[in-house]
């Protein structure tokens, strides 16, 4: 039943399509600044980042800011994005399923011959493709920015950079599937999993800043993300990556088809 | 074959009140009536029978399937108008209604052109725009759009004005004469009692009576009525003073009043 998938994921994009401007606009033209002010920082950011304390530079993945890529990966790609798609996602995936409850739209949907699991495969699969259209937006505009400023982007690089991100955020939105089987309330939803999500990324921090504490990155997931945008997509973690976050998805579905929808 | 059947369906939760022990039967083309108060249990109910809430205890059955196991199969035969009907803000009801089309495998809108014109529902302004009764009628055109063989309506008339709730009487009837099995639940007595064969009066989460309504409204009526010709005007309370005479003021006893016969001294409690 494709067709029941290909309906509803079409519906829940077209639900959200303020929302996927109202993300990939505001981040790519914050991207796109970062890239177009970079000719005129670069030299006093080289001279500014030589005196950063190595410990702060290992933290943020920081290494000399001699290029554009570095630049955008230390005020983008390091902290801003992935906390901001990682949110999205759990807004995302909670529209779907928490906020159609809310709205009284799960009941009507589910008056039709659709199975819950289906119904929560659907939404993970739009919040899929709605991470996917923000941050092609967001690498648009980025792009748009470099051939305005003549910031020699590479642009292969920043795609690199940003689809990193993608399977990041989706183990965040099967997070909050998996908090949608314990809880119909879309504030408890996201509030529960950015709890996580910001919990992860500081557990990442702090085992970068303390090589004694190196180890308690493996509880985040943040441990597997990488600097793509210099070094590459690594295939392993990314691949890892993505099927954990439908391994995780598909749990959520279990536990979502398994709960009661009180009215 | 019953088009439902439960088997001391029974659904608890928590400290709140769900429904206990019910069992029931509705035939084909039948219209049955869940009577009772707000919070008796009437919409756990339905939600129960829908597969929404999963029973405690018991069964229930629909077109003889299991209504969880075969929930997506039974589902693909019915129409259904939740309770406070909603589904968002931004789409409207010709959006909401080409993605139910679609998720039923249904090419056009089946009649609900036909129904919006009958109920003079606007399809295409966004819900959250409409009036809390234009919503309710493009709710009832989303059950009904498909031409099912089951409908289960949740207060199906909250919201309507007068006319569109004799509207929505018609069609209640036009559908049973098309061989559609009704269930609605109701706490207006008036509309129940015009259009239902059976009623089942749900009191704190039981089942305490399921009934024809003809046969409850007959067996109420001699028991508790009276006609008496006197050869004068006479005022009622001089006849309620005979000694033997009671509810005389019950002489054609509404639903309304039956009902409240099974709530008597529920205050004093």
């Amino acid at each position: 039943m494709s067709s029941q998938l290909g309906a509803l994921v079409g519906a829940h994009l077209s639900d959200r399509r303020r929302s996927l401007l109202a993300w990939g606009v505001p981040l790519g033209l914050w991207s796109a600044f970062i890239v177009l002010i970079f000719p005129s920082v670069e030299d006093a950011l080289s001279k500014a980042t030589r005196d950063y304390p190595p410990a702060l530079k290992e933290a943020f993945g920081i290494g000399e800011l001699t290029n554009v890529e570095q630049y955008l990966h230390a005020e983008m790609l390091s902290l801003i994005v992935p906390l901001a798609i990682g949110y999205l996602a759990v807004r995302a995936v909670a529209s779907g399923l928490s906020g159609a409850a809310e709205s009284g739209r799960l009941d009507i949907l589910l008056s039709a011959p659709v199975s819950r699991s289906r119904l929560a495969a659907a939404s993970f699969a739009a919040t899929a493709v709605e991470l996917a259209i923000v941050l092609a937006l967001t690498v648009a505009l980025t792009g748009l920015g470099s051939l305005v400023s003549g910031a020699d982007l590479s642009l292969g690089s920043a795609l690199a950079g940003y689809a990193n991100v993608w399977p990041l955020a989706l183990v965040f939105a099967a997070l909050g599937m998996i908090a949608t089987g314990f809880s119909l309330r879309t504030s408890v939803v996201t509030g529960s999993v950015a709890g996580v999500l910001v919990t992860m990324y500081v557990i990442d921090l702090v085992g970068r800043l303390d090589p004694d504490l190196s180890g308690i990155r493996y509880a985040s997931v943040f441990r597997y993300y990488g600097n793509a945008i210099e070094d590459g997509i690594d295939p392993i973690a990314f691949l890892g990556i993505s099927a954990a976050a439908v391994a995780l998805a598909a749990l959520g579905a279990w536990l979502f088809d398994r709960r009661d929808l009180a009215a | 074959m019953a088009v439902i059947e439960t088997d001391g369906l029974t659904k608890l939760y928590g400290n709140a009140r769900g429904i206990e022990d019910v069992t029931i039967s509705v035939e084909a083309a039948e219209v049955f009536g869940f009577l009772g108060p707000n919070g008796a249990g009437k919409t756990t109910a339905i939600r129960t029978l829908l597969d929404l809430l999963h029973p405690t205890s018991g069964s229930a059955r629909i077109f003889g399937l299991d209504s969880h196991r075969d929930s997506v199969a039974i589902r693909a035969r019915l129409g259904n108008l939740p309770g406070d009907f909603g589904y968002g803000k931004q789409a409207s009801g010709r959006e909401a209604l080409s993605l139910l089309a679609r998720l039923r495998g249904i090419d056009g809108l089946g009649r609900a052109d036909s129904l919006a014109k009958r109920f003079r529902a606007d399809l295409d302004r966004p819900l959250g725009q409409l009036s809390r009764g234009n919503r309710q009628k493009v709710g009832l055109i989303l059950a009904c759009f498909h031409s099912p063989e089951l409908l289960i309506l949740d207060e199906p008339t909250s919201g309507l004005d007068p006319l569109m709730q004799e509207e929505f009487l018609a069609l209640v009837a036009e559908e049973r004469e098309r061989g559609c099995t009704v269930v609605l639940s109701s706490h207006e007595l008036d509309e129940v009692e015009r259009v239902c064969d059976r009623v089942g009066i749900v009191r704190e989460g039981k089942l305490i009576a399921v009934e024809r309504l003809a046969d409850l409204l007959g067996k109420t009526q001699s028991r508790n009525s009276v006609e008496v010709e006197f050869a004068e005007p006479v005022e009622l309370e001089d006849v309620r003073a005979i000694p033997g005479v009671v509810g005389a003021k019950f002489a054609h006893p509404t639903l309304e009043e039956i009902f409240l016969t099974y709530y008597e001294g529920e205050d004093a409690q």
